[in-house]
């Protein structure tokens, strides 16, 4: 049977846009399906209470939320049917470019040990912690190549976590005065900062110009587009190739595959007209089908895709399919700044960092890179900075948001989760989506070592935050829950050994010679930095080795 | 759906006291009354219209504390702060009719005002962007070159 594609890919997101791009230059005819839309900048509004740091009633970014409800289990194993503005939900943008239309940027490669997790802690009881198949070496080459093509701004010098063999592109972001601050009070301690990696245009690059410095950063598109990720990089080199289609409003239902198994298409659900209500059942074939959408979603769609010769889902033969759900406990210690350090309101506000403690702390397994935080909306300030004494009401509360809005500081990190194979994406048996699929059931929580570690990391943010000069410190303990969110991974492992995992080390599904997942599903573990870059990384390599394919 | 007179009176009282005016303006100045309105009866929320209940709630605490001549809005301010402080400790002197409690109830208009205070000028609570001037925050999001 003819195609018209070579490859589907589904899910426009920060892989899919890159894989798009490199296949479609690479003379690969590629059709490019994501449910939500390309969006403007000014369909993405400055909504205080709508963004994805605040999804206080919803955001701009999710179409349809009503109709494409998620199961959370709770630790009493009570279900609720959640939508997309709960924080159970887990919620990622689902619009063209994905998370990275309004992100935070930081662009980090992981630790060469985040690689090798079981071989430096061993396995702790009741986690499923492993080694990912491939190692740091094999993933340097495209993290420098995410580096330069999607565009980071970094201090090349400083950032030595991982070996490194070439500059990045653009000059690190400023730093701010209470960065400075926390830089002096890190000295102090002996730890080494340095500037974190940001994808900003801190200059004019490829095309765009560059960051205005302005304070509404963090959940929200960028006014000059500087925010750097494949809708504004990638994408719009597939699509200028003539290779690449791209079908928004596309709900993928299934991946097809044929009587021996193998995948041979995708149907998906798409408006009968651009800009139609009406939505039509459509199928697509191609030699390669490539999924990427999200470690919840993509796992929900090889589960959905069950057949008779796969009857619990598509790479399911080893029980892996779903399991070991990861994002980040992200321990964060708040401070105030002594009154002659005012807290700067350029953003994006990330501009200091340390990874003196992402390994090598005694007892502890892992660790996490600890910073400062993104410029803060004065809401979020409300609800989540000010010391835990103050009034909620009254003038007391005003008073002191008025006295402490430029004084607030805080250090946090992404903490490197100890998977569970009891942290799961499954198929909820009732609830079903606007197209009568089951949608996704999120259950278990986190492994105790996670616990642990994350304690031992908020203590280093109290301590840093202290030895700096604060005023006042304080901080909440972690707690045990689902964490996956936007930093979701891990539900479509990698291994060498078809037992061990749902996909190969390049991301094709065992067992199946054409079906790839390609997102932050295929993470084994998923480091103690924030996961976008490598998840570019993978995506770089996956597209690559399907262009040298025969 | 709408508010009777003295609930609307009850609400703006209490929005006065949740963020009252000092050198810089408070939640009736920066119309956040507005942004609650709209929020209690525009959108439907799930639980609005037993939100609006708690208005007449306010009085009825007002008369068990201060007599029948008194309402909410007419109580002294440190009277109307006090009364308050009872409802957040869980404190009532009246029934609530479930599901209204006092407690849940006060710290939910307290949210949903500080929401309209401090959100951004467009959801309709923040007018002028009061509170943002108070603060010294602005987004200054007007690039030179309009994004795509």
């Amino acid at each position: 049977m003819t195609s018209d594609h070579d490859v589907i890919i589904v899910g426009a997101g920060l892989a899919g846009g890159i894989l798009a791009g490199v296949l479609a230059e690479g003379g690969r005819r590629v059709l490019l399906l994501d449910r939500g839309r390309s969006l403007a900048y000014s369909e993405i509004p400055g909504d205080h209470l709508r963004n994805h740091r605040l999804t206080l009633y919803g955001d701009h970014t999710t179409p349809d939320p009503a109709g494409h409800p998620r199961v959370f289990i709770d630790g009493a194993g009570v279900p609720h049917t959640v939508l997309p503005h709960d924080a159970r939900y887990q919620l990622n943008a689902f619009t063209v470019g994905g998370g990275a239309r309004v992100w935070g940027m930081q662009a980090w490669r992981f630790h060469p040990d985040d690689f090798r997790m079981a071989t430096r802690y061993g396995v702790p009881d009741g986690s499923s912690l492993a080694d990912w198949p491939i190692g740091y070496a094999d993933l340097a080459p495209f993290y420098e190549r995410a580096e330069h093509e999607i565009g980071v701004a970094g201090d090349h010098a400083g950032t030595t976590h991982a070996p490194r063999a070439r500059d990045f592109p653009l000059p690190p972001v400023p730093r701010s005065p209470s960065a400075e601050w926390l830089a002096r009070g890190a000295d102090r301690l002996g730890w080494r900062t340095f500037t974190p990696p940001l994808a900003v245009n801190t200059r004019p690059y490829l095309g765009r110009g560059a960051c205005i410095q302005c304070a509404q950063c963090i959940g929200f598109a960028c006014p000059t587009d500087a925010k750097n990720g494949s809708h504004n990089t990638l994408l719009p080199r597939a699509l200028a190739s003539g290779r690449c289609t791209l079908v928004t409003r596309a709900h993928a239902s299934r991946v097809l595959t044929d009587g021996s198994g193998q995948a041979i298409g995708v149907e998906y659900f798409a408006p009968t007209t651009t800009d139609s209500a009406t939505l039509e059942r459509r199928t697509a074939r191609a030699r390669t089908i490539i999924v990427s959408s999200g470690a919840i979603e993509s796992a929900r769609l090889l589960l959905l895709s069950a057949s008779p010769l796969q009857p619990y889902g598509l790479g399911n033969h080893g029980d892996h399919l779903g399991r070991h759900v990861q994002g980040h406990a992200y321990p964060i210690a708040y401070g105030l700044l002594p009154p002659d350090v005012e807290s700067s309101l350029l953003g994006p506000g990330v501009s200091v960092a340390t990874t003196q403690f992402n390994h090598g702390n005694p007892g502890i397994i892992g660790g996490a890179m600890l910073a400062n935080d993104f410029v803060k909306l004065p809401l979020i300030f409300w609800r989540q900075s000010l010391p835990p004494d103050t009034p909620r009401w009254g003038l007391a509360n005003k008073r002191a948001m008025r006295d402490l809005f430029r004084r607030g500081i805080d250090v946090r990190g992404p903490v490197q989760e100890i998977p569970s194979p009891d942290s799961r994406v499954t198929l909820d048996p009732a609830v079903r989506d606007t197209f009568g699929l089951p949608v996704a059931r999120l259950s278990g929580t986190t492994h105790p070592e996670t616990v642990r570690t994350a304690e031992f990391m908020r203590a280093r943010a109290e301590e840093w935050l202290r030895a700096s000069g604060a005023e006042r410190v304080w901080s909440w303990p972690a707690e045990k829950k689902f964490s996956a969110g936007q930093h979701q991974a891990g539900t479509c492992r990698m291994s060498a050994d078809p037992r061990d995992g749902v996909t190969d080390p390049f991301g094709r599904v065992h067992g199946h010679d054409h079906l790839f997942v390609c997102d932050g599903s295929l993470h084994v573990t998923n480091g103690g930095f924030n996961p976008a870059l490598t998840i570019m990384a993978l995506a770089f390599r996956t597209a690559e080795h399907l262009l040298a394919s025969p | 759906m709408s508010l009777s007179p003295s609930q609307l009176t009850a609400l703006r009282s209490l929005l006065d006291r949740i963020i009252p005016a000092d050198d810089f303006p408070g939640a009736l100045a920066a119309g956040t009354d507005t942004y609650v309105l709209r929020h209690l009866l525009g959108d439907g929320s799930a639980g609005a219209h037993v939100l609006l209940l708690g208005f007449s709630q306010l009085d009825a605490e007002t008369v068990a504390r201060h007599g029948a001549h008194q309402t909410f809005a007419t109580l002294l301010p440190p009277q109307q702060d006090a009364l308050l402080a009872d409802l957040a400790a869980a404190r009532p002197m009246t029934f609530w009719p479930p599901p209204l409690a006092a407690a849940p109830w006060f710290h939910r208009l307290v949210e949903l005002a500080h929401e309209g205070f401090y959100a951004d000028p467009a959801n309709g609570g923040n007018r002028d962007a009061a509170s943002w001037g108070m603060l010294g925050y602005a987004p200054r999001t007007t690039p030179e070159r309009a994004a795509p």
